[in-house]
């Protein structure tokens, strides 16, 4: 997970490591990731997303198709 | 409070004040708990999601968004100097510690240096981009790669 200035820098990197480009995502985006994750990490009862959650988080931010299902993202 | 939440308390609190990661002995001096059932809690952590561990199933490698060793991805924050494990991350240090930071990291491709200030409200308005190679569903088959 890395940034890139832009999205032509990122698909460059992506061809010479000869991997898909996936999905970018905004700063805007990333930060609402980001806190929903972690805002509340340091209290008693945190715990991270289910993968039920993860999957409305991430429709929410629009970010769904394939890439970002969590379906086999099994706990344990 | 159970032992395994007072472990991850600990853990946690170790870094947001010193940004380094807790041997097992400070964890266990601060949860009140023996070593034993430091690294014993460390396993059900390691489940839920809350560490990754080194082979050695003592020494934290990660405790998201908190980094147990040095990456590209460092956070100033306060006084302290944290490493996040990823980009994602990165951003995760302020939101974990509700405070201001910055974000010191760079251009995967070009290796241009970002310099992200992050306030309570987020980040400055920027074009940088992230990008996550592995879909979700395997980020946590091996999530140091990921």
């Amino acid at each position: 997970m890395v940034f890139f200035r832009s999205e032509d820098l990122a698909r460059t990197w992506c061809a010479s490591h000869g991997v898909p480009l996936r999905p970018l995502v905004r700063l805007d985006q990333l930060w609402a990731l980001a806190t929903t994750w972690y805002s509340t990490r340091l209290e008693e009862h945190s715990r991270r997303p289910k993968p039920q959650e993860m999957r409305g988080i991430f429709a929410g931010l629009g970010l769904e198709g394939e890439f970002w299902d969590p379906r086999s993202d099994r706990f344990g | 409070m159970d032992t395994e939440t007072q472990v991850k308390l600990a853990v946690y609190r170790h870094f947001a004040e010193t940004g380094r990661r807790p041997e097992p002995g400070a964890v266990a001096s601060r949860a009140g708990v023996s070593v034993d059932r430091v690294l014993e809690a460390y396993q059900g952590l390691r489940a839920q999601r809350l560490l990754a561990l080194e082979s050695d199933g003592a020494s934290i490698r990660m405790a998201p968004p908190f980094s147990g060793v040095e990456t590209q991805h460092r956070v100033e924050a306060g006084s302290v100097s944290y490493f996040a494990n990823c980009a994602w991350d990165a951003l995760g240090i302020p939101a974990a510690l509700q405070v201001p930071g910055v974000v010191h990291s760079r251009c995967e491709q070009s290796r241009e240096p970002l310099v992200l200030d992050v306030g309570l409200g987020g980040p400055a308005p920027s074009g940088w981009l992230f990008h996550c190679l592995v879909p979700a569903a395997k980020w946590w088959d091996d999530i140091v790669f990921t």
